[in-house]
């Protein structure tokens, strides 16, 4: 077989990957599983009910480290650092200093007093270097999400260290002598440890998480899971064009910062005179999944665009993100266009699927 | 891949075994399943629809993209596989059995059909 991914950036699990037989496919410059034998909507499920583990080697980690490290982040990013401290993750936006788009969103793992791992998505990482400097070590380590309802209690059994850390806090761990770092950090919905691991001992720990029993995931069942979370993905809910307001997610920009950030200007603007659109929930009835860029109508009349669209396997049904005019409420009724046909659509409250309840 | 030695298929994936009475079963192979992933939804055209041999008549959808499958011969839809409707996981589970998709009678004054047999589509799925 040709490779056909020889310019792609390829994860130190690759090669468990394709032992387990994965689909692997491009993602922002690399070459990550798609999914497993058992296929996207077990992979799903298993997450909503047990445990998976997802390779996430492709989020970049810029380390930014020294004295002015805080200073730079705090003034740069949308976020205030200052409400977090060391040991504590925090979920951030880079703007656009011109017209407030969103650049990148990132977390932050403030690892030690002086040194922050910087996580941009796969492809923005040079963007986000250039913003707040630092190292590129995205090449060092292995990230891997462990998710779900089931997820602390399995990673217990493997590495109990890790397990107990807490919701967006960091704690360092070791794992056969390597320093690793676990983050309660995810992007599925659902409970969950993100570890990094250093490079070389990543495929051993991945081993370790397999034969505990946990599921492997792919890239399709974490697209599928983000969106019955309702969490934006870059290109879709966040990017060009787009501000943080208008994907409502005004509690990730902190005003009373005193350092502002980056592009504070532009979007001040734009909450004086308010959003003209903002990002809504769309719920069809029938199983055929609602896909990016279809046109949403009202009454006949074009009010907006579908950004992500799927089925939901939890609901047995089709959900959509799409910004529409700030006014259209929950409740509403509107048409989505698939492929010519229109589709029934009702607008709903998100997320589409909530955590369960302890 | 499985692909049975009884059936014709399609240079776009789908199968068709001829059936007692004239008309011809189709369903989509082992391999368009397999490269769909997940099925979650197939849009079948009505019984009664005329289809033309190359022709868009249905679309299969999975997690990750839409496919449009395409008619092997031309002529009249006379059954559908109602049980897709809630059930569209049966294409990845049975594509030559439980998932099949609809019969067709083809016209009686249509061209014969150019369909594959099992070793022409083989080669054709490992080239």
């Amino acid at each position: 077989m040709s490779d056909p991914g020889t310019d792609l950036r390829h994860s130190p699990l690759d090669e468990a990957h394709r032992v387990l037989g994965a689909r692997m496919v491009p993602f922002g410059g690399w070459e990550m599983p798609l999914s497993y034998p058992s296929g996207t909507i077990a992979e799903h499920q298993a997450c909503r009910a047990g445990t998976v583990a997802f390779d996430v080697s492709h989020l970049g980690t810029v380390r930014v480290s020294g004295p002015d490290a805080f200073a730079t982040l705090q003034r740069t990013l949308t976020n205030d650092l200052a409400k977090i401290g060391p040991g504590r993750a925090q979920y951030t936006h880079l703007l656009d200093e011109v017209d407030a788009s969103v650049l990148d969103d990132i977390i932050v793992w403030w690892v030690d007093e002086e040194s922050f791992d910087v996580m941009p998505n796969a492809s923005n990482t040079a963007r986000v270097r250039q913003a707040v400097g630092g190292t590129d070590v995205t090449a060092e380590r292995a990230v891997i999400a462990v998710q779900g309802p089931q997820a602390r209690a399995q990673l217990a059994t493997v590495v109990p260290e890790a397990a107990s850390v807490g919701r967006f806090r960091v704690a360092p761990f070791s794992w056969r002598g390597e320093a690793c770092v676990a983050a309660g950090t995810g992007y599925t919905g659902e409970d969950g440890v993100e570890c990094s691991i250093p490079a070389a001992a990543a495929p051993a720990f991945w081993e370790t998480l397999m034969a505990a029993g946990i599921t492997p995931a792919g890239l399709g069942a974490r697209d599928t899971l983000r969106l019955e979370a309702a969490l934006p993905l870059h290109g879709h809910e966040l990017g060009p064009g787009i501000t943080p307001l208008q994907a409502g997610l005004g509690w990730v920009v902190s005003w009373s910062k005193a350092e502002g950030f980056r592009g504070r200007a532009a979007l001040e603007k734009e909450r004086a005179n308010g959003v003209r659109r903002l990002l809504a929930g769309l719920s069809t009835e029938g199983r055929q999944p609602p896909r990016a860029g279809a046109a949403v109508t009202r009454a006949g009349e074009r009010i907006g665009e579908v950004t992500s669209g799927n089925f939901s396997p939890v609901l047995g049904h089709g959900i959509a993100l799409a910004f529409l005019p700030p006014g259209v409420t929950p409740g509403t009724a509107v048409e989505i266009d698939l492929r010519g046909r229109p589709v029934p659509a009702t607008i709903v409250k998100l997320p589409f699927v909530e955590k369960k309840k302890d | 891949m499985n692909v049975p030695d009884d059936l014709n298929y399609t240079s776009d994936h789908e199968w068709a075994r001829s059936e007692e009475g004239g008309g011809l079963r189709v369903g989509i192979t082992d391999y368009a399943q397999d490269a769909l992933g997940d099925i979650v939804f197939v849009q079948l055209p009505e019984p009664g629809a005329k289809v033309s041999a190359g022709d868009s008549f249905a679309e299969v959808e999975s997690t990750k993209s839409v496919s449009d499958i395409f008619a092997p011969v031309s002529g009249t839809v006379t059954e559908i596989n109602q049980d897709l409707t809630d059930a569209p996981q049966r294409l990845n589970e049975d594509p030559y059995g439980e998932g099949w998709l609809c019969v067709i009678v083809p016209d009686t004054d249509g061209a014969e059909p150019e369909l594959l047999d099992a070793d022409g589509y083989r080669k054709l799925i490992e080239s």
